[in-house]
């Protein structure tokens, strides 16, 4: 009787293992499709492969804290996210052939102006060719620190939770290097403000971080609700 | 699959324990097999946010369905876009996929002017657009007609999607088609890792019963 129990137990655990080295197999041959995929904004696109692969597998899970990860400034030189650790960070994914992108970037340079010396930093990390970014840069004349990739860019976007992104998107830390919000699409002064509020009252520990959440959460439904209306 | 276990569990009349067993075993698999499953259909990635910090944006293959089929010598690829997104008229593309397959440049109707200050102006198309694409064959189709698309478009709301190609197998006649992937090499894999497993059960189960065969 109890070898039979045993039997079952078994067959139970062969039958796990193998969807378990089904599902993992399938982890592992979507990973390697991935970094196949050719930067966002070129001419020849990224794999299709990738879209679907994402459609048909778990959501991915924007972190809760901020991840650690190094790109190229715009003089070429290797920089980490950790360089402004201590800080309050927006970081806009963006690219050049991206019209709500650029619609965003005044935005972005006003944010960066009015926070200046108040621990908060807007960090621009474009996912698009240096020259194109530099020659834009020069054009909107974009003082705050972008830093640049193709394919490890879109690496950091996936460590954000959007492995087959959408630009543009923002992310907001606190100064502890919580991630507070995550805005996918074109950010507008009131949006960002109130996100911005949301940040500050975290920083000054007036509010707990699901709290803040949620009132994020609750605060931009309301204000798409209202612009609908 | 469950099926296949509760028979041979009642027919073969197993004391409690062994049930129970059974039964926890079950429950694993449902567990493991519902669990993922039921969490990647819940909320789709362009969906999700942080907490209830969601977004109404559509998948770019929602947004933007394409099929495409065969008309006398011409292949039609026809875009349909969903209310408030649109597609770059530059940025489509039509390649051969199959070796045997020449194709012409597409013809694209011209297409809406859209101005942003921004982005300058562009030829968008909202609604649907169909490219006829015109091509010829040199073995008369001993390979099947695949097309590579390649297209990009944006959400009027703001959000733009990277360009997306996808393999087109039109079709022969009226309307339908499907557009698809390559096949995934993981997925013949999956599937016989998949039978092995449940062969090696089953023997793993069997052991110690005779099997009911015919002499």
């Amino acid at each position: 009787m109890k070898t039979s129990g045993l039997r079952y137990l078994a067959g139970a655990l062969v039958v796990l293992l193998g969807m378990w080295a089904g599902l993992k197999f399938h982890a592992v041959h979507r990973a390697s499709e991935a970094t196949v995929a050719v930067p966002a904004g070129v001419a020849s696109a990224p794999d299709p492969k990738e879209n679907v692969a994402l459609e048909a597998a778990a959501p991915p899970v924007v972190p809760a804290r901020l991840p650690d990860f190094s790109l190229t400034d715009m003089s070429g030189k290797s920089t980490s996210i950790a360089e402004w650790s201590g800080k309050s960070l927006v970081i806009n994914f963006w690219a050049t052939w991206c019209a709500p992108c650029r619609r965003e970037i005044p935005l972005l340079k006003t944010l960066s102006a009015d926070w200046a010396g108040r621990d908060l930093t807007v960090i621009g990390v474009a996912v698009d060719y240096v020259d194109k970014v530099r020659q834009f840069a020069e054009q909107f004349k974009i003082e705050y620190p972008v830093l640049i990739g193709e394919q490890d860019a879109l690496e950091v976007a996936a460590k954000f939770g959007m492995a087959s992104p959408a630009f543009p998107f923002t992310v907001f830390t606190d100064r502890r290097g919580e991630v507070v919000a995550l805005f996918v699409g074109e950010l507008h002064r009131p949006q960002a403000d109130f996100i911005l509020s949301e940040v500050q009252n975290l920083n000054q520990e007036r509010i707990a971080l699901p709290e803040a959440r949620r009132a994020i959460a609750a605060g931009l439904e309301a204000m798409a609700a209202k612009k609908a209306g | 699959m469950s099926r296949g276990w509760r028979p041979y569990a009642a027919a073969t009349k197993v004391p409690a324990m062994k049930r129970s067993v059974g039964a926890v075993s079950l429950a694993l698999l449902l567990v493991f097999l519902l669990g993922p499953a039921g969490g990647a259909q819940a909320k789709p990635w362009w969906m999700r946010g942080i907490d209830s910090n969601e977004t109404d944006f559509l998948p770019p293959d929602v947004a933007f369905r394409v099929s495409a089929r065969i008309d006398g010598n011409v292949v039609k690829v026809r875009w349909v876009i969903a209310d408030g997104y649109y597609l770059y008229r530059q940025k489509f593309e039509v390649r051969a996929e199959s070796p045997d397959l020449l194709i012409a440049a597409p013809q694209l109707p011209t297409g809406t002017l859209k101005t942003d200050p921004y982005m300058g102006t562009q030829q968008v198309y909202t609604q649907q657009v169909e490219a006829i694409v015109p091509y010829s064959r040199i073995d008369a189709g001993a390979h099947p007609l695949q097309i590579k698309v390649t297209y990009q478009g944006c959400a009027e709301a703001g959000l733009c999607y990277p360009p997306i190609t996808k393999v087109v197998f039109p079709t022969v006649g009226s309307a339908t088609v499907v557009t698809s992937e390559p096949p995934y090499p993981w997925e013949s894999t999956a599937i016989i890792g998949g039978a092995a497993a449940f062969l090696l059960a089953g023997l793993v189960l069997r052991k110690g019963r005779k099997l009911d065969m015919p002499v």
